[in-house]
């Protein structure tokens, strides 16, 4: 290599460490402006119709979807990976319902209070809305939500002559009638040590009376005798003799779905999707399955955890005012029906448990919005991330075996307790 | 006059390496020494990213941590049980493979596939084989009658430690073998067959003479896999997410969940810069006692 090579390569060498070129977010005249947005790769072909005809309502506007990985976690870290760099890369965030609180605090988000008045967000669900609201201002507009519901075989308990359970108490009674491990199992949960059982913790712990954290006052409810009776009631049915697989506490959405869809269990706790797989042509159980709301101590219609997505606009944003135009038209009950209708997910607008086309497109949705309004949000907290990680450390814990239930929720209160202390 | 040459060679020498020297300096020392940096600062979530300087008191929190601590045993663990089981198995296979037979080409091919996967992809296929209904290990485990029921594998604390370390050991030994191969070349045939002359059976050979030449390989694949399973994430990621109770999280887990969960980037880096701290250490300490034996 000659000296003047060396020097070329040392120019290319900074060439490439030079910050890499910005994408330009203002729009040159005549070009349409372009709104980006991550989206799961699987959702990609549904959000189409409404960047579609978002185009047609705002002419000049284009919506430009970039394909993400489908698992949560992964697209948790690039939004934050993004954000973070605050550089304009994603106008708009298409958000869990649990990344609200710690994506606002962190300033990454814009306060939508203005663009939406009292008037507007009397149409979403309440539950919906309220996760969206961090120390009292909106940063997110629910578009579309979940809800934890129990879904059971109709056809094994009509045949033994069994209703379908409202407590606990029936529940396991039943579950364990028509059990025959390992062939088929009574009760099938989500027990990874992930969110989803956060979830499904959640709504035992409220069945039971109980509470994890409240986010107005901070106070924290796990070492309450109710938290105990919860958890002893999971660590029972995995336990020997019980309802539930020992690999319960391995299982995430999926694992579940496809035991309970290929006949294998009586009962599921899941979310709305699995019912559409369920029924349709090829599954084991299709035309054999029944949905119910969570069960609860008293037989009261239990609350199922709340989930689902919305959309928020970035900080870094260079052009907010063409985002929120997006929120608004992706909100509207037209864009609803454009989404749901297709997808069968349960949209977050009152109006669409009662709009004559979208009940059409999916029966179920009449059933659903009953136990939607019945919903709990988790606490928007903060340090919500590690406040749950420290319950789905000491839950699985617990299910293993590595601790009682009332140590390990002694344990994760105390924990809780010094996390939400120390947050300002 | 040759002092000018030679000082004429050294700047030529340092232009043509600065280049090089530069990249690295951006892209290893830099981010390094910002991970190092930001380790001494405390990162608060107030109404933005909060960074202010707090001097020790971020790498204090470690000690009162009991996850860290158990992350840190979890690491040294799977390191330790990882690395043993690669090692035997590798030197076993590089044995093997240094054999004369036909075929020999194609297998040394063949046996390099584990290692080319991507890591993510293998974790999945091996979370499938460690599934407790669907899994194949039930299944094969059953059949030959050593376990009566199926295992849960991964969802008790120790089983879920085990599958971690066949799944790495499966990718990783090959790596091994590889590095092990290469010295067993290059130990003289001769000394081995004035051996078999005098009279030495195969494990007084292997034992006296094939073990002793090949330290400096072992050395070195230990290191390598050492270090890089101490930096273990996405086989653990893929197959427990660190659970059940937190069981199989690793220092590398821990310190990805501070930053892109809790954007809590003091404490991430703190973490990372101990956990690496103790990996230093550990790799002093290897090849100290690998220099000393064989000074000996």
């Amino acid at each position: 290599m000659s000296r003047r090579e060396a020097g070329a390569s040392a120019v290319l060498a900074l060439l490439l460490a030079a910050p890499a070129c910005r994408p330009g977010g203002d729009a040159a005249p005549g070009r349409p402006a372009v709104l980006r947005m991550l989206v799961p790769a699987n959702e990609r072909p549904f959000w189409l119709p409404l960047a579609e005809s978002f185009a047609k309502a705002r002419p000049g506007v284009r919506l430009e979807l970039e394909e993400g990985p489908v698992p949560t976690d992964l697209r948790e870290s690039l939004t934050t990976s993004a954000l973070l760099s605050r550089d304009g890369t994603w106008d708009l965030v298409y958000l869990d319902v649990t990344w609200t609180s710690k994506l606002a605090a962190a300033g990454w988000l814009l306060p939508l209070d203005d663009a939406f008045g009292e008037a507007e967000r009397a149409a979403f669900l309440p539950q919906a809305l309220a996760a969206g609201v961090f120390r009292g201002r909106l940063y997110r507009v629910p578009f579309r939500t979940d809800v934890g519901l129990l879904y059971y075989r109709a056809d094994l308990l009509a045949a033994a002559g069994i209703a379908p359970p409202r407590t606990f108490a029936e529940l396991e009674t039943a579950a364990r009638r028509l059990q025959s491990p390992p062939e088929r199992w009574g009760f099938l949960w989500q027990g990874a040590q992930y969110e989803g059982l956060v979830c499904f913790f959640l709504e035992v712990l409220h069945g039971h009376g109980g509470s994890w954290i409240d986010p107005e006052t901070l106070e924290v409810g796990l070492d309450r005798p109710e938290a105990e009776a919860a958890l002893a009631l999971l660590v029972r049915a995995r336990g020997a003799g019980g309802v539930s697989p020992p690999g319960v506490t391995a299982y995430r959405e999926e694992e579940t779905r496809h035991l309970f869809q290929s006949g294998r269990a009586v009962f599921l706790r899941s979310w709305p999707y699995v019912f559409r797989l369920a029924q349709r042509e090829g599954s084991a159980v299709a035309g054999k399955i029944g949905v119910l709301p969570v069960p609860t101590l008293s037989g009261a219609p239990g609350s199922g955890t709340l989930g689902g997505w919305g959309l928020a606009v970035a900080r870094a944003s260079r052009q907010p005012e063409k985002a929120i135009a997006f929120v608004r038209h992706a909100t509207t009950l037209e864009s609803q029906r454009l989404f749901c209708a297709p997808t069968g997910f349960a949209p977050a607008r009152r109006d669409g448990y009662a709009d004559p086309e979208l009940l059409a497109a999916n029966p179920f949705l009449a059933e659903l919005g009953k136990i939607h309004a019945s919903a709990t949000a988790r606490p928007v907290v903060a340090r919500y991330a590690q406040a749950s990680d420290v319950l789905q450390r000491h839950l699985t814990g617990a299910l293993a075996g590595l601790a009682t239930p009332r140590e390990a929720l002694a344990a994760a209160a105390r924990e809780t307790r010094a996390l939400l202390g120390e947050a300002p | 006059m040759s002092t000018v040459l030679a000082r004429r060679a050294r700047l030529e020498r340092a232009l043509l390496l600065s280049p090089v020297l530069l990249l690295l300096a951006l892209v290893v020392a830099v981010p390094a020494l910002r991970v190092l940096l930001l380790g001494f600062t405390r990162t608060e979530l107030a109404d933005g990213v909060v960074t202010s300087w707090a001097g020790l008191a971020t790498h204090a929190r470690t000690l009162g941590d009991g996850r860290f601590l158990s992350a840190l045993r979890n690491t040294a663990l799977f390191t330790f049980l990882s690395v043993l089981l690669e090692v035997t198995l590798g030197t076993a296979l590089a044995l093997l493979l240094d054999r004369s037979f036909r075929g020999r080409g194609a297998l040394r091919a063949v046996v390099l596939v584990p290692w080319a996967l991507p890591t993510s992809v293998m974790a999945l296929a091996w979370a499938w084989i460690f599934h407790d209904t669907f899994g194949m290990a039930n299944d094969l485990l059953l059949r030959l009658g050593l376990i009566e029921a199926p295992v849960a594998w991964l969802a008790q604390p120790g089983t879920a430690m085990a599958a971690l370390v066949v799944a790495d050991a499966w990718k990783t030994t090959p790596f091994v073998a590889l590095i092990l191969l290469a010295g067993l070349q290059g130990i003289p045939r001769e000394v081995i067959e004035a051996a078999r002359v005098d009279g030495a059976g195969a494990f007084a050979r292997f034992r006296r003479i094939t073990l002793p030449l090949l330290v400096p390989s072992l050395v070195v694949a230990t290191l390598f896999r050492s270090i890089q399973a101490w930096g273990a994430f996405d086989v653990v990621w893929v197959m427990t997410g660190g659970g059940p109770g937190g069981s199989t999280e690793t220092l590398a887990l821990y310190a990805y969940q501070s930053w892109f969960r809790y954007l809590d980037f003091g404490y991430g880096a703190a973490i990372a810069v101990q956990g690496m701290l103790v990996a230093l250490l550990l790799a002093a300490v290897v090849v100290r006692l690998a220099s000393r034996r064989e000074e000996a």
